[in-house]
């Protein structure tokens, strides 16, 4: 119980790692990571949803009717996102004007509706909250890093919290400003990907 | 037929948990979220108008509703002892709408200054363009009774930023809106300033 | 008149919705392997983003913002667009089968299509009229297309070409997108 609690928990850390092992959910992946303070805001955000609504999935799996259960699912999985858009509105404004319309996009990245169906809807709540956990956690830590990078060749800096700069280059470093730019997301993503498939899958 | 009514049944009672449950959520979050929509858009906006008046103009707001609208407004006292306000009003160019904090004397009538309020943008837009000290300080001093805030191009008085046309077009749309707001309301603001 | 006009080339070029909004990034790389698969998307996006567009801005208009409950709006949309897609569904395979055959299998694709939730959200947020709204969702409709269609004609002449393993399929598929995504740039400043 325990080791199998551990796997599915850990297997979003690495063999299933959005969005790099799954191909899922990419659009805030590439829009919000001008920053690694916004990465992993969204990340956070995306979480706190994917835990929940799988849990609840999990829950109700033998209530819901099965000819409406993607219907079902995405009522679970708005209400959920619907609660962190009023908490981050109430605690976290600075973040919430960052990532604008991401936030409520969040009910239709692909990666929550995923999960419900794919796992939620056919294990018991707590395999199901170590898989959202575990999902969330590995796509928090990909947005950071995505973020690290394109941050740090695009500013010279890195930012954690509240727009302070954890470190900087200094004035004198020369930023690669289209890393910033739409064009940036798409090549750092792709690079990152291609450094990833160089590490042999066991 | 008894499948359909379990479906229509779970449906339903799932909506309108999720419905209750959202307003409770809303309900209580509604004052929290307005103090911080004060304190990251508005007040940056208020503070470097009114950059030493004695009293706090965010805590001493009063709400003005009429039929067609709610206007906050943010009053206070000028060093010279006159009365002044300020309000926000918005414009809308292709870039989505613009805030505008405009501050009026209400003794002379006349602008103190305008700046721009901060909004949500979608990451990935280009960003909106800077504010342009020159830009709104073309506003200081006019009369909010008989100035046409447009810009020189459609008739009025206002200098467009280069490269902005659309930013500054919406900011003086805005400005416009502002002097019929002040003008329609100016003797309720009297009234509540009291 | 030539507001709308600056409006639709803005949607379409400066904001394109799949190289600049970074929305629809799913179909993006999904469907674009094989031209054909590419077409079949565009124009079911086509049809669903207009008929979405038009029906939520209705929607929030004259219920959500009427009965000021606004802060059910995520729940309101995503589930207009589900029904949405089902009825469009329902009826093409009943009324036109010939549009049903092109279009069927990428019609549920469309309901976790971020790019349509999205322009739904963006047609509200910049407080568009209903005729801006129409116009913007058919513009950026229209990007989206655009975007995947010549998306889908380079990744099917890369694929010809000799790619080092690690580097291959979705890999290169986003740095070629960066690379049309920088051409798509130069319409910065346009308008």
């Amino acid at each position: 119980m325990a080791q199998s609690l551990a796997k599915e928990f850990t297997k979003g850390l690495w063999t299933e790692l959005p969005p790099f092992r799954l191909v899922l959910g990419l659009c805030p992946v590439l829009a919000v990571t001008k920053s690694v303070e916004n990465g992993i805001g969204m990340g956070v955000a995306t979480t706190f949803v994917l835990v929940c609504s799988n849990l609840l999935v999990s829950l109700l799996r033998n209530i819901i009717p099965a000819k409406v259960r993607i219907a079902c699912f995405i009522v679970i999985i708005a209400t959920f996102v619907t609660i962190v858009e009023l908490l981050m509105q109430a605690y976290a404004y600075p973040l919430f004007l960052k990532l604008g319309i991401f936030i409520p996009l969040i009910v239709v990245n692909c990666i929550v509706l995923g999960r419900s169906e794919a796992f939620a809807s056919k294990n018991g709540p707590i395999m199901s909250v170590a898989d959202g956990l575990g999902i969330g956690i590995g796509f928090t830590l990909s947005l950071g890093a995505l973020g690290a990078v394109r941050e740090f060749l695009g500013n010279g800096t890195l930012t954690i919290w509240e727009g302070l700069p954890v470190f900087s280059m200094g004035p004198d470093f020369l930023p690669f400003r289209f890393m910033l730019e739409a064009p940036g997301a798409f090549v750092g993503l792709g690079l990152m990907l291609f450094l990833m498939n160089l590490i042999p899958q066991k | 037929m008894r499948e359909m009514i379990s479906m229509i049944v779970v449906l339903t009672v799932l909506t309108v948990i999720s419905g209750g449950l959202l307003a409770a959520v809303k309900s209580g979050t509604e004052e929290q979220i307005e103090i911080q929509v004060l304190k990251f858009q508005k007040a940056p906006a208020i503070e470097s108008i009114f950059p030493d008046v004695t009293n706090d103009p965010i805590a001493d707001r009063f709400t003005i509703k009429t039929e067609e609208m709610k206007l906050q407004v943010f009053p206070t006292k000028l060093a010279d002892g006159s009365k002044a306000v300020a309000f926000e009003t918005k414009g809308t160019g292709f870039g989505g709408p613009v805030g505008l904090m405009v501050a009026v004397n209400i003794n002379s009538d006349k602008v103190i200054d305008v700046r721009m309020t901060a909004h949500a943008e979608t990451p990935g837009i280009g960003t909106k363009p800077k504010e342009d000290l020159f830009f709104v300080s073309q506003f200081t001093g006019l009369s909010i009774m008989d100035t046409d805030f447009n810009l020189k191009g459609s008739g009025g008085v206002i200098d467009a930023v280069s490269g902005a046309t659309v930013t500054s077009n919406a900011l003086c749309t805005a400005a416009v809106k502002a002097k019929e707001v002040y003008q329609k309301l100016k003797p309720e603001i009297i009234k509540q300033m009291k | 008149m030539s507001d709308l006009f600056v409006l639709a080339i803005s949607c379409i070029f400066i904001n394109n919705i799949l190289l600049a909004q970074f929305l629809g990034q799913c179909p993006f790389l999904g469907t674009s392997k094989k031209m054909e698969t590419a077409v079949g998307m565009s124009m079911a996006v086509v049809f669903v983003l207009v008929m979405s567009g038009i029906i939520t801005w209705i929607v929030d208009v004259y219920l959500l913002k009427a009965l000021d409950i606004e802060y059910l709006r995520t729940v309101a949309f995503i589930l207009v667009i589900a029904s949405l897609v089902q009825f469009v569904e329902m009826f093409l395979k009943k009324s036109i089968p010939a549009l049903y055959a092109g279009l069927g299998i990428f019609l549920p694709l469309i309901t976790t299509n971020c790019a349509v939730m999205g322009v739904c959200l963006i047609n509200i947020n910049e407080e568009y009229t209903f005729l801006q709204a129409v116009i913007a969702s058919f513009a950026y409709a229209i990007g989206f297309g655009l975007a995947l269609i010549l998306f889908a004609g380079v990744r099917e002449r890369v694929d010809l070409g000799r790619v080092p393993k690690p580097l291959q399929d979705t890999s290169i598929g986003l740095v070629t997108a960066g690379i049309i995504a920088l051409t798509f740039m130069s319409f910065k400043g346009m308008v």
